[in-house]
């Protein structure tokens, strides 16, 4: 099934510390991580970085949904790779991989073990209007559905004769259309047919809605805010005051 | 004063040639539980949709006639407002479970509402126990099967308060199991609260026990409104192509052959009783 | 004919959905294929027409090893029909939705023409050639995606719930079509939840449960059997229900009728007698 690439940042449900973090702590730990990622271009510095945002997946047994994730992005990492040891030299280049890694696992720390419900929450209590919130969440409930509703239409087509890789380029484009238009006029059915549930349930009946849940950072989110903030401004502090010690900037010899 | 007064309504979508509903006279009291059938494209849904407003307000098109539902005149009150008294489910339960948990399902509509935190917790909680969902209260839609999902779309709209339920086939969708979990929901809403419940539904056999008036429409019209004993003995049914409930059929087929029970059977074990007298 | 023999499939995302599943399915026979959801059904036919390959195990059509041919090779012989008949529908005309497998699979411009008018006339469709099908009601979109399968004439031909939200009126119609393709030779095969279209219409009632087999017989030996309708979560016919109801006041009464016309010439007999 073609939605295993969603389902690869997709959070599932644990009973972890890290999963049970407030949204917004979780958003600052990731800006935190591809900060410091940013700071650094050479790879011992990169490397222990990596170890410590890898921190948080393990806290968080999510190691396999990261690996996952990972793996999902194998292509890109290799495009990277080969075209900035080109470009530079190859120890640039694997600089930048472990840099990309990085973004990635942060990424995906806060995407494995956020409920899509909670984040909406969290953008909601910083003040983004409802509507933009909720469109968020509504996207990401439905991608699945969307992601299998695109299947099942190529095994229907397909079982009507349709080869996608037949002939020259424009007939490969022609052989969408069949994929294209159902996808299009089903979504449109589906999104009509659910505006008449919204519409049923009350929504948009005023301006000033108000929520069943309130997030509220407790004790752990207040400890792991001052450990991030002090990682943060260490990594500041060496960067700009402090020059690195020479075996951080160690090379492979080329 | 009835709960619901329907006068001379038609309606015709706009891009439509034909109205897909004419002439429609009802009236429903509280507490009642009506059937409403008939075939395909008959008008079922157009009429369910007429019930809380969602047509004229959302659908647009040519109505002409009154809906007045509790003393609210549809034309003149939001489709929100309305839906405080009418509840609707739809067929396929997909399109109405929005949220990934499903306390927050059923949040949803008082929040919209704009109530209270304590007053949206305590309708949760009783939408929660009466379907007896519980167990299900921080599970996602896709964690569910189709009965349960289609239970949490009946609660979703509960926790309005709705005096009406109209439910537009959900069961369709549903495996048997399934369908029967749902029908049986519906029955308990019936009596413990006393909800008018508006049904469509083509499983007729498990849901004509617990009916107590049915409706059939035809080509925009009701064509029948009766008590479902005097509804599926007439030849109205066969004439539009609906199904007879088996236990009616039998009756039906019996006095053809000059055997008369004394009373028309809804379930099988009321055809099996009076058949067994019969017999003796 | 099919031969499945102990395949065995499992979804990228871990669910097995196939545990050593063996069936046989010969030319000109009638099958529902039933079970609750997530009982393994769709996934099952979808190894009949080659769109799923097997993990363990072989799938033959006519001796053909589906692991060896493509998709579009097998669909001259098996067609599948998809439950929502908007994942078919994308054509401008009925006429060209028909033709769009015909091209596909190579047939000439004379075949194509005569193939178009017979599923035309065969599901009574004639005069919605020229109609968008995206403007037709639902009962009739669901015909027409019938017919873009039904053309290629397939020897095996298989539906996937075919009667959500069909009245009882198209489901009759639909039934009565299904059987006369079958009298011409052709396999029919179903999947579905719909005890009572499949007790009337179809021989051979194969129940599936968590990815196995757990019966295959006659529907007045399947859909009768208590243990079997449990297991899956069906309920069984209402005349069966209504047939048991009796026999729990009447002596001798059999308990395991599915067919309302048996029903009512047993209980006549009885009070002739």
């Amino acid at each position: 099934m073609s939605y295993t690439m969603f389902s690869a940042f997709e959070f599932k449900r644990k009973d972890t510390y890290i999963h049970k973090l407030d949204p917004r702590t979780k958003m600052f730990m990731t800006i935190v991580f591809m900060t410091v990622a940013l700071l650094f271009t050479t790879i011992i510095p990169l490397l222990i970085t990596f170890i410590i945002t890898l921190i948080p997946i393990l806290l968080a047994k999510s190691v396999e949904e990261w690996l996952n994730s990972l793996k999902g992005t194998t292509i890109l990492l290799v495009f990277i790779l080969v075209i900035n040891s080109f470009i530079r030299d190859l120890n640039f280049a694997l600089a930048m991989i472990l840099r990309l890694i990085v973004l990635i696992t942060a990424f995906s720390a806060f995407f494995l073990t956020t409920h899509p419900d909670d984040l909406a929450q969290a953008l909601i209590q910083m003040k983004v209007p409802f509507d933009f919130a909720f469109a968020l969440s509504m996207a990401t409930r439905y991608v699945p559905t969307l992601a299998r509703e695109a299947q099942t239409i190529m095994d229907a087509q397909m079982s009507r004769g349709l080869e996608l890789q037949k002939g020259g380029l424009t007939q490969k484009i022609r052989n969408l259309i069949p994929l294209i238009i159902p996808l299009i006029v089903n979504s449109v059915r589906r999104a009509l047919s659910i505006a008449e549930s919204l519409e049923s349930r009350a929504f948009g009946a005023i301006k000033k809605r108000t929520y069943l849940y309130q997030l509220k950072l407790k004790k752990n989110d207040f400890i792991f805010i001052i450990f991030l903030t002090l990682y943060l401004l260490l990594m500041i502090y060496i960067k700009i005051y402090s020059p690195l010690a020479s075996w951080m900037e160690w090379k492979f010899p080329l | 004063m009835s709960l619901i007064k329907i006068k001379n309504l038609s309606f015709t979508y706009a891009n439509a040639e034909e109205p897909a509903i004419k002439n429609i006279n009802l009236t429903i009291d509280k507490g009642e539980f009506v059937l409403l059938t008939g075939p395909s494209g008959c008008g079922k849904t157009t009429l369910c949709r007429c019930l809380n407003g969602l047509i004229p307000h959302f659908f647009t098109g040519e109505m002409q006639g009154d809906v007045i539902i509790d003393g609210l005149n549809t034309r003149e009150h939001p489709v929100y407002k309305l839906a405080q008294k009418v509840g609707l489910v739809f067929q396929d339960p997909e399109n109405q479970l929005v949220s990934l948990n499903v306390e927050k399902e059923l949040a949803f509509a008082p929040e919209n509402l704009g109530l209270p935190r304590e007053e949206i917790r305590k309708r949760v909680e009783e939408a929660l126990q009466l379907l007896k969902i519980e167990h299900l209260r921080y599970k996602a839609p896709y964690e569910l099967s189709g009965g349960e999902q289609q239970r949490v779309a009946i609660a979703s709209v509960l926790t309005l308060k709705p005096k009406i339920l109209v439910l537009d086939e959900p069961t369709s969708n549903l495996d048997p199991k399934g369908a029967e979990q749902v029908l049986k929901t519906i029955k308990v809403l019936n009596e413990k609260l006393n909800v008018t419940i508006i049904l469509i539904e083509h499983r007729l056999d498990l849901i004509l026990p617990y009916t107590t008036r049915v409706i059939l429409m035809d080509q925009g019209e009701i064509v029948l409104d009766s008590s479902p004993e005097k509804a599926f003995c007439s030849n109205i049914p066969e004439k539009i192509g609906v199904d007879v409930p088996v236990s009616v059929k039998l009756y039906n087929e019996l006095s053809k052959t000059g055997v008369k029970f004394n009373k028309v059977p809804l379930c099988a074990k009321d055809a099996a009783k009076l058949l067994a007298e019969v017999l003796k | 004919m099919i031969e499945v023999i102990n395949v065995w499939f499992t979804y990228p995302n871990g669910t097995i959905a196939l545990r050593g599943i063996s069936l046989r399915i010969r030319d000109g026979e009638s099958v529902a294929i039933m079970g609750e959801n997530g009982a393994g059904k769709t996934t099952l036919v979808k190894h009949f027409n080659g769109l799923l390959k097997p993990e363990k195990g072989v799938v033959l059509v006519d001796g053909i090893n589906t692991k060896e041919t493509s998709v579009a090779k097998l669909a001259r012989k098996v067609g599948l029909v998809f439950q929502n008949s908007d994942h078919q529908l994308f054509s401008t005309t009925v006429e060209d939705e028909v033709k769009f497998a015909l091209k596909n699979l190579g047939f000439s411009s004379e075949e194509i023409k005569e193939r178009v008018d017979w599923v035309l006339k065969f599901l009574d469709l004639e005069r919605y050639r020229e109609r968008s099908p995206l403007s037709l009601s639902g009962g009739e979109r669901k015909r027409v995606a019938l017919a873009s399968v039904l053309c290629v004439k397939p020897k095996i031909l298989i539906l996937d719930e075919p009667t959500i939200g069909q009245d009882a009126r198209q489901k009759r119609k639909l039934g009565e079509l299904l059987k006369k393709y079958q009298e011409e030779k052709n396999t029919v095969i179903v999947v579905t939840h719909d005890v009572e279209f499949a007790s009337k219409y179809f021989n051979r009632i194969v129940v599936m449960a968590r990815g196995k087999i757990i019966a295959d017989g006659p529907p007045n030996k399947v859909l009768t059997n208590p243990t079997i309708l449990e297991e899956s979560s069906l309920s069984p016919p209402q005349v069966t229900v209504l047939s048991r109801e009796i026999a729990k006041k009447i002596n001798n009464f059999p308990k395991d009728i599915v067919l309302f016309g048996e029903l009512l010439n047993e209980i006549i007999a009885r009070i002739r007698r």
